[in-house]
């Protein structure tokens, strides 16, 4: 494999794919929503109400071993960490649609296969190209979401509640493999529609898997020990490393010249 | 340069190309001519190695295309059916993806890009994005894309089908000034007249190889060419003359023109030419008949169809 053939054609997928006021507006608005709107929403009217709620109406997801207040606030912290990993699952299926099935049906495809370059890096590039940008809004994001609940919820804490080990996982571990999980699922969707719409509906299926997980915490039938983020952690590699070999298998030159119609 | 050996394709069921076998010297403007869904676009993708045969093999400047396709890919340019540029980046940046996935060194990227850009008068456009751009001024940019690493081989699928007289006549011309160095050039097309004018030989394919060889060649071996005597007057003594020369099958006269069936034109055009002034003739000009080789071709691919 060949970083600089790689790197080329990652770099030329972002130059491409940024001119499209529809990826534009997901890089935009997935991190207001997620850093901005669901701290303001969520969060910080339980900071700022009067009464705490009492012990026994605390949801499953409270953080156990604090103070009301305080515990319902962190389980909401930790609930809006878990929704972060929407970005990464959901801005690859807007990228990677333009950019493999926009060219599918645009047919550029042919003469990029044409170039000597092999399967795996083209794949790799393609991939790259919609992974840097995810993980540059999902990195961004989640420092504006760091100030914006550490600034909404210092005076009830007294201390930084975040970044914690949470977060620290979610952006360093989940998102990762999130937006590789995504990214290879899209490449699987992209042999087999010619619509960019339905490619990104499709697309967007991959944040199934961190949807399960999260209704299992919201409903408190898992509670964030090291085990369970640890056994969530292998779930996204398999996960991951079984779509990106289906995804491996999926593009090859000639099954996307003659099969991917 | 080019050596195909029984070279297959079948889809599922559906042979697309049927056992081809021919050469392709080098330094060659080659064309292939068929009609729809004769399998043009899948041998050329079989020999740019995009797909693989199902059976036989070929060689491209001695590789193997089942073997080596990142060597032949790196010596081939390709022009595909559909142009498929990056309408949203200029036609610089296009070229210069391109270069850099060829490999092109830093030094030779510029001047390589430029040289085309100015040969096919696209120099001032460089920096607008493509996607503004006119159909031909589209397939200009996506041949010299094919090019942006001056490869050995360039095949190039029909590349005057979508556009307009004049593009095609700057595409022509481009491609014969290719000729000159000694890039070898194979060519998909349905314009025949274009493939008279350009090719040295050329390929009638209908799935299955149908005839190859020099348009001249393939006349003659059908017999089918002509040649067309223009008089100031004709007379009978002239046609009279003119019929009994050996190596000219039929006579016809249409108006102030004499149509000559001929089996070998070199051979016997001087013949007709002295036989008509020493009877007294005075010749304006002498010609082929325009659209030879479209005789040749179709009657050529109605029977392969038949038998
Ligand atoms: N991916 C595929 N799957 C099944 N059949 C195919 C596929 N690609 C081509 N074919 C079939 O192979 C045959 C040859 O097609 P090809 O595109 O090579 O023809 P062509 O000579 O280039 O035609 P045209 O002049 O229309 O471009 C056709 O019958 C076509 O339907
Ligand atoms: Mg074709």
């Amino acid at each position: 494999m060949r970083a600089d053939r790689i790197w080329e054609i990652a770099r030329k997928d972002m130059a491409s794919v940024q001119r499209y006021r529809y990826v534009r507006l997901g890089l935009i608005l997935m991190p207001l929503i997620f850093a901005v709107f669901i701290p303001l929403v969520l969060i910080y009217p339980v900071v700022a109400g009067e009464e705490a709620p009492k012990d026994n109406e605390l949801p499953p997801f409270a953080r156990p071993g604090m103070p009301s207040k305080e515990a319902m606030v962190a389980g909401l912290i930790d609930m809006a960490t878990l929704m972060f990993m929407v970005i990464p699952a959901a801005i690859p299926s807007t990228i990677a649609s333009y950019t493999l099935v926009g060219e599918k049906v645009n047919r550029q495809l042919e003469p990029l296969l044409a170039t000597p370059t092999t399967d795996l890096e083209l794949l790799m590039g393609k991939c790259m190209g919609a992974f840097i940008p995810t993980m540059l809004t999902t990195v961004a994001s989640f420092v504006v979401f760091i100030l914006v609940v550490d600034f909404l919820t210092l005076p009830l804490f007294g201390h930084m509640i975040l970044p914690n080990l949470l977060s620290a996982v979610v952006l360093l571990v989940y998102a990762p493999l999130i937006s590789l999980l995504s990214i290879s699922w899209c490449v699987f969707i992209s042999s087999k529609v010619t619509d960019i719409r339905a490619a990104v509906q499709l697309g967007a299926l991959g944040v199934l898997p961190l949807m399960a997980f999260y209704v299992l915490f919201v409903g408190g039938i898992l509670s964030l020990e090291s085990l369970t983020l640890v056994a969530f952690a292998l779930v996204l590699i398999s996960a991951s490393a079984g779509l990106f070999a289906l995804g491996k298998v999926t593009f090859q030159r000639e099954k996307i010249l003659t099969r991917w119609t | 340069m080019i050596r195909l050996e029984r070279l297959t394709k079948e889809f599922d069921g559906l042979t697309a190309v049927d056992g081809l076998t021919f050469e392709v010297e080098e330094g060659e403007i080659f064309g292939l001519l068929g009609p729809n869904g004769a399998g043009k676009t899948t041998t050329v993708r079989m020999l740019c190695c995009l797909i693989k045969p199902t059976a036989g093999t070929a060689f491209v400047g001695g590789l193997d295309v089942r073997k080596d396709a990142i060597e032949i890919r790196e010596m081939c340019g390709l022009l595909p059916e559909a142009p498929g540029l990056y309408g949203e980046l200029s036609a610089y940046r296009n070229l210069e993806f391109y270069a850099k996935l060829y490999g092109v060194p830093r030094s030779k990227r510029e001047e390589n890009i430029k040289k085309l850009l100015k040969m096919l008068d696209l120099w001032d456009r460089k920096d607008d994005p493509v996607g503004t751009f006119s159909k031909g001024m589209q397939q200009k940019i996506a041949i010299a894309r094919s090019m942006v690493h001056e490869p050995r081989v360039l095949f190039l699928d029909e590349p005057t089908a979508a556009i307009s007289p004049e593009a095609a006549k700057v595409v022509r011309d481009f491609i014969l000034e290719l000729k000159h160095e000694r890039c070898t050039i194979f060519l998909c097309t349905h314009n025949l007249d274009e493939a008279e004018r350009l090719c040295d030989r050329v390929a009638i394919l209908n799935s299955r190889l149908i005839a190859v060889g020099s348009p001249s060649e393939l006349e003659k071996s059908l017999g089918l060419g002509k040649t067309e005597v223009h008089l100031e007057r004709v007379s009978e003594e002239i046609v009279r003359a003119v019929e009994k020369l050996d190596g000219v099958r039929d006579v016809e006269v249409s108006g102030n023109k004499l149509l000559v069936g001929v089996r070998d034109p070199d051979e016997v055009n001087p013949l007709i030419v002295e036989t008509v002034v020493g009877h007294g003739g005075r010749v304006r000009y002498v010609t082929r008949t325009p659209h030879a080789l479209e005789e040749t071709y179709l009657k050529l691919v109605r029977e392969g169809e038949s038998g």
